[in-house]
């Protein structure tokens, strides 16, 4: 019953989409329409368990006063901020006046915007990091890998005088031919992996999403 | 006190001194543009605590430090309780109350469309989810996983099989030879111009051969020796040029990233780029 | 006498012969006379005009054809285009549903499904068309007979994805082929994966320098496939880190990711004979956002200095500031994902990658039941079967098999 359950459950739902992608009838999109809205709706429930968990384990921290546990009321305490704004100061608790709240835009704004935008930059000193390490001409296959992407870096750079319509040519090759082969091949594969992955849930062989007993 | 002590005391107080005194200087250039007082308050305090936000985060790059670790965990709180508060009102109350109650629907002030029981699964399944944080009644959670997971498996398997397989199948139907006239004339009109002849030819024998390659590399019940061997090889280096052009590819794009922040830094902060 | 009566009658016949040219010159007065142009000519109107349902629809759907007016040739200032007229009944009221250049013959009537939609066009009712040919004098027309009538509904099998529905079924049918092979005892070869091969080396790394081991499932939900085949493999590493009483880590971006990962882990330690040894905080839920969920796991890595960090799953832009950051902790670093615009970071920046369909591969190469190696024999003959189709399409491009390369387009709704 624990088991039996989910994987019906699972079998039935899994056909159900595969069955209604081939009808075109105005009752298949419908059901479609009508399963994605339930997936949305659950998602929120599901969200609620993530905020519960984030609570219980920064709350752990504190009261066990475990290493860097200052942090996490910094956490609990941005977390209860951005809920009293997001409800409007639970003065406007039944309506999405809280949404327009200026602390909860500003915060968004100011808070999270700038933080997102900045990790995200992170990426321009990573990258140079890990071209440092990686490109070296250890082998072939890492010689390969570092002129290709040398062609491709510098194909713009008009310090190159004659050569840049070359490089710009050869780069703009590589990227259209042998990038193209490869990432079709590795496409074609995912695509079968997927595809017999999700075979194999449907059919119940692949059972690890639902734990054990 | 321990020097590493008191030098982080000594930091933090230069940190708050920065920060107040960033806070005034932009208090007053926002006053300056007419802004009333109260605005002008509010407005410099919240670029300040971006631009702090900012180097907290670009602080990382050199090491973990408690800055890092302020950031971090009040974006962690502050993101959490957004996505939350953003999917209770466009999601539960937008999506989910019109379609079950009238008067929940006026009680959120959304407009109510219709009624539809079948609404009432999704919710028993949030429920029943819910009931993970239960020991004795968690195994019911399995339910609404089952009902994801197997509404998902039967998406993906479709929608994969048509994009990455069928298509891809069929995107790779290109002629070995195009516009062929014969040898005198292949000869004779031979030029290395990118849309020629040879230059064509060549690009699609390399997309068959790099295909048919990339594909023997990914087989995985017979053992890569032989022709298969050599022909999982030349698949190998047909994905090590790729993954050296897609990473050259997207360093500029990165680096653009970066030029972004430093532009609200140096502009929007402390206003030495107009 | 005679001469004054001369005088006379020349200015008389003068007087004559200039009002006689004046009434030449100058017209007479208007009197309200009417002056008939001819008109010109209506066009040939259309024939053969026919309207069916549009196949393979979700209804609410026409397709009118018909022959072009005898009028529309090339050079012909006769006719303008073609509008097609649409009524309930043969009576009319006819209303214009849509106009088409010269030289078409063809027009789809597509309507909406909302009944509150000022475009609702009802399934199973009667409708019935005409089709009216323009010309630049826009009171001048030919319409055509009256055709109907005609009705639309919503077919129950789309024609055109059929190719698919083929290549679900032949792959079922392989699958399961291999699957009861390899269950009645069959031995399946499977080559090594270097990514999974060093994954008990780096956990005996790990427990030597007595520092934990990162599992990171990804962004992707618990139903992507990506993350279920990453439940499989956490499901074999947090065995053997019970096993070698090491520690494991794993923060979640998903919370009922997180609530799989924990079942997982704690069947892992049970199934290790070390029930006592499972923590829940191993597993634990960080934030839904990208670049949140990224931080949490970065301050974890330079604070818990993990000894292996292990990314199985869906990866995005994070994946590079991840395996950076790794790396810069000292961590040996495995990565597998299917995201192909990541796979080049995970190669450039972390010791082992599993690229793409390794990473489904994985799973069966851990457990090595008859069961998944069965599915990836499966695979393998799906993949020899795209070679010889590749092979065929090559041909067919050359000398213009179109009906072949047809086969394998499927449109994509």
């Amino acid at each position: 019953m624990k088991r039996q359950i989910p994987l019906a459950l699972v079998f039935i739902f899994g056909v159900i989409l595969i069955i209604q992608y081939f009808v075109p009838h105005e009752k298949s999109e419908w059901i479609f329409e009508f399963l994605m809205d339930w997936i949305y709706i659950i998602g929120i429930f599901a969200l609620a368990l993530g905020i519960w968990s984030l609570i219980r384990v920064s709350w752990d921290k504190i009261r066990l006063r475990r290493e860097n546990w200052q942090y996490s009321v910094v956490a609990l305490l941005g977390l209860t901020a951005m809920i009293f704004f997001g409800f409007d100061y639970f003065r406007n608790f039944f309506n999405a006046a809280g949404l327009q709240n200026f602390m909860f835009r500003h915060f968004f704004d100011y808070v999270m915007i700038p933080i997102q935008s900045t990790m995200f930059s992170l990426l321009a000193f990573f990258i140079a990091s890990a071209s440092y390490r990686a490109f070296r001409a250890r082998s072939l296959l890492a010689s390969l890998l570092l002129l290709a992407a040398l062609i491709v870096m510098i194909r713009f750079n008009p310090y190159f005088g004659p050569l840049t319509a070359y490089l710009e040519q050869t780069a703009s090759w590589l990227l259209n031919v042998p990038n193209l082969a490869a990432k079709r091949a590795i496409v074609i594969g995912v695509g079968l992996g997927i595809v017999a992955t999700a075979l194999k849930v449907i059919l119940g062989i692949e059972r690890a999403y639902l734990g054990k007993d | 006190m321990s020097t590493a002590r008191r030098t982080s005391l000594i930091i933090l107080a230069a940190v708050i001194i920065l920060f107040l005194v960033s806070w005034f200087a932009k208090f007053s250039a926002v006053q300056n543009t007419g802004a009333p007082f109260g605005i002008s308050v509010r407005d410099g305090f919240y670029i300040t605590l971006a631009a702090f936000c900012s180097l907290a985060i670009f602080s990382f790059l050199y090491k973990d430090n408690p800055y890092y670790k302020f950031a971090e965990h009040l974006f962690v709180g502050i993101s959490a309780a957004y996505w939350m508060c953003v999917g209770f009102w466009s999601t539960f109350v937008g999506n989910f109350i019109p379609k079950v109650s009238r008067t929940l629907s006026d009680f959120f002030e959304v407009p109510f469309k219709s009624f539809d029981i079948f609404y009432f699964i999704p919710l028993i399944l949030g429920i029943l989810l819910l009931l993970r944080l239960s020991n004795k009644y968690g195994w019911l959670s399995r339910w609404s996983l089952a009902f994801i997971v197997g509404t998902t498996a039967g998406l993906n398997l479709i929608r994969y099989l048509r994009s990455d397989f069928i298509s891809q199948v069929s995107n790779t139907f290109v002629p070995l030879v195009v516009d062929w006239e014969g040898i005198d004339a292949f000869f004779s009109d031979f030029s290395l111009a990118a849309n020629g002849q040879f230059i064509m030819i060549l690009g699609n024998w390399v997309v068959f051969i790099g295909v048919f390659c990339g594909l023997v590399y990914f087989f995985f019940s017979k053992e890569h020796k032989g022709f298969f061997g050599t022909a999982s090889r030349v698949g190998v280096w047909v994905l090590m040029i790729t993954f050296g052009a897609s990473f050259g590819y997207t360093v500029m794009g990165r680096v653009s990233l970066l030029v972004g922040r430093l532009t609200f830094l140096f502009g929007d902060w402390l206003g030495l780029i107009d | 006498m005679k001469e004054i009566l001369m005088v006379f009658l020349a200015l008389l016949l003068a007087g004559g012969i200039s009002s006689a040219g004046a009434q030449e010159s100058a017209p007479p007065p208007d009197t309200g006379t009417l002056v008939v142009t001819p008109a010109p000519a209506p066009p040939a109107p259309v024939t053969n005009l026919n309207a069916k349902d549009k196949p393979n629809d979700h209804g609410a759907g026409v397709v009118v054809t018909w022959t072009p007016s005898a009028d529309d040739v090339v050079g012909s200032t006769r006719v303008f285009g073609y509008a097609i007229l649409r009524a309930a009944t043969p009576e009319g009221p006819f209303l214009e549903r849509g106009k088409v250049p010269i030289g078409e013959g063809v027009f789809e009537d597509q309507g909406s499904l909302d009944e509150v939609s000022p475009d609702y066009m009802a399934d199973h009712v009667d409708y019935y068309y005409k089709v009216r040919v323009i010309s630049p004098d826009t009171t001048v027309y030919a319409d055509s007979e009256i055709f109907g009538p005609v009705q639309c509904f919503g077919q129950w099998f789309n024609t055109n994805k059929l190719p698919v529905l083929i290549f679900v079924l032949c792959f079922t049918t392989l699958a399961i082929f291999f699957i009861t092979h390899a269950r009645r005892g069959a031995e399946l070869y499977i080559r090594p994966l270097a990514g999974i091969e060093a994954v008990d080396e780096a956990i005996g790394r790990a427990t030597e320098m007595g520092r934990p081991i990162l599992y990171v499932l990804g962004l992707g939900t618990a139903a992507e496939i990506a993350t279920i085949a990453s439940f499989t493999i956490l499901g074999r590493v947090a065995k053997k880190v019970a096993e070698y009483q090491t520690g494991i880590i794993v923060p979640c971006y998903d919370p009922i990711v997180m609530t799989v990962a924990q079942e997982t882990v704690k069947a892992s330690y049970l199934d290790a004979g070390r029930p006592d040894a499972y923590n829940e905080d191993m597993v634990y839920f960080v934030t839904q956002s990208q670049f949140a969920y990224v931080a949490a796991v970065n301050g974890t890595m330079l604070r818990e200095l993990p000894a292996t960090n292990i990314y199985m799953g869906k990866f995005f832009a994070e994946s590079l500031i991840l395996a950076e950051t790794g790396a810069l902790a000292g961590s040996i670093q495995i990565a597998g994902t299917d995201e192909v615009a990541q796979i080049p970071f995970f190669v450039v920046a972390c010791d082992y990658t599993l690229i793409g369909e390794e990473l489904y591969a994985a799973s069966a190469y851990l457990g090595r039941e008859p069961v998944l190696l069965g599915s990836l024999k499966a695979q393998d003959y799906a993949k020899a079967a795209i070679m010889i189709m590749a092979v065929i399409g090559f041909v067919a491009a050359i000398v213009g098999w179109d009906w072949y390369v047809n086969l394998f387009n499927v449109p994509s709704n």
